[in-house]
């Protein structure tokens, strides 16, 4: 039988996963979230991290940025800017991504720059960091 | 033989002609198909967006009209984002467009209006007119444009409107409604309604709000202007398209006519031609026995 729990993720260009399974975890603002059966209608404001569910066919993961999250009646629907499962994520590039937020945060926040450059920095950052933690657990 | 010639050669031009429409009308065919599939993907993403603004938009009730984007803006000026093409050929698709916005121009203070725009004709248009563009966004060309870009363009106009020199916002595009239908049209952007938002969705009022309805809502408000950019645009590109077909197949079929046309003409000329060449060695052979 197929878990008790629906998932789809859906981004701006395509639904990324539209699957069945038993426990979906997912990343907040305020912290990670786990969701099994018949959890309480939800509606949740996504942060930075790596969404994890387990169902029949074993465990998967998937790094996502952003979006909401919306629990209902055992339908979870994830709408976010970025799904890659990791092993999508061009490490390389979120390295790089992860050393240039870093200068310029360097020397943003000792001059107390532009507000909003170091607030983008801060996310971009926070993103590379996460797509490089994704994807070293789950790739050898 | 006069013009014999002449028309051989231009049967030729017009079945070269033939065969450039016909090969824009294949291309165009291609992207229509490939735009028409992003559109369809879309789809869900800004379904669901517009189905948690509704829904959450009447958890907070009156609460809304309080949020900055819901309130006319500041300014005595109005900003336009006009989506029109970036290259010609496409029957009347641009010309709509502009007729629309001449009308909607109407009775409201020219001066007063600054214009964004999408796509090489616009501008051309735009500035012929001694309009005040601020704005012709290039980067990427209209045919690359992904989801984020038109994120980058939503947050552009948002923080304009925030800036505090508009009243209101609006966006002139060509909305897809058919293959052979496009309707050109100016609509509101900003300020937001919470009619335009659908409230009254069901209000899931037990549902746990993480981390609550309010700033749930304002993170969700600019992803749903988001959308509606990233739609309009997949739709003005597939109107585009849809109408290049239409009006490459239609000159591919009229050079078809011609071609047929011009061929009968030849073929007579040829004939009288030939007619009276034998006409003469008969005549000749007559004179000689």
């Amino acid at each position: 039988m197929a878990g008790p729990i629906s998932l789809r993720v859906i981004t701006p260009e395509a639904v990324a996963l539209d699957t069945t399974c038993s426990s979906i975890s997912f990343p907040t603002t305020d912290g990670s979230v786990g969701v099994l059966k018949d959890h309480a209608p939800m509606v949740a404001a996504l942060g930075i991290g790596e969404l994890q569910l387990r169902g029949d066919a074993g465990d998967s993961a998937m790094f996502i940025a952003g979006g909401f999250a919306e629990v209902r009646e055992n339908v979870v629907r994830v709408v976010t800017d970025v799904s890659e499962p990791p092993t999508d994520i061009d490490v390389e590039r979120a390295s790089k991504a992860a050393e240039r937020a870093r200068a310029r945060l360097e020397t943003k926040e000792s001059t107390e720059g532009e507000h909003l450059d170091v607030l983008r920095a801060r996310a971009s950052l926070a993103r590379a960091i996460m797509r490089q933690q994704v994807a070293s657990k789950y790739r050898r | 033989m006069a013009g014999i010639k002449e028309l051989r050669l231009r049967i030729k031009s017009v079945g070269s002609i033939k065969q450039i429409t016909r090969a824009m009308e294949m291309v165009s065919s291609t992207k229509l198909r490939r735009f028409q599939d992003r559109a369809i993907a879309s789809r869900p993403y800004s379904e669901e967006i517009a189905g948690l603004v509704s829904r959450l938009s009447s958890v907070l009730g009156d609460d809304m009209e309080d949020q900055p984007l819901f309130a006319p803006g500041a300014g005595d000026r109005t900003l336009v984002l006009l989506i029109t093409s970036d290259r010609g050929l496409c029957g009347a698709f641009n010309t709509n467009l502009f007729r629309a916005l001449e009308t909607w121009l109407a009775g409201r203070d020219v001066s007063k209006h600054d214009f964004f725009v999408y796509g090489r004709k616009g501008a051309q248009y735009l500035a012929s007119r001694g309009r005040n563009v601020t704005r012709f966004i290039t980067d990427p060309p209209m045919e690359e444009i992904d989801y984020h870009n038109a994120a980058l363009t939503g947050r552009m106009l948002t923080s304009e409107f925030a800036g505090g020199s508009y009243n209101d916002v609006f966006i002139g595009y060509s909305a897809f409604e058919s293959m052979v239908k496009y309707v050109p049209q100016i609509a509101p952007f900003l300020p937001l309604t919470p009619e335009a938002l659908g409230g009254g969705g069901e209000a899931p009022s037990e549902a746990i709000m993480e981390p609550d309805a309010k700033s749930i809502f304002e993170s969700l408000v600019p992803r749903y202007l988001e959308t509606r950019i990233y739609n309009s645009l997949l739709e003005s590109l597939t109107s585009e398209y849809a109408s290049r077909r239409f009006a490459m197949k239609n000159a591919t079929d009229a050079a078809d006519d011609m071609q047929k046309a011009l061929k009968g003409v030849y073929n007579r000329k040829r004939q009288e031609g030939i007619t009276k060449e034998l006409l003469d060695i008969v005549g000749g052979t007559e004179a000689v026995k």
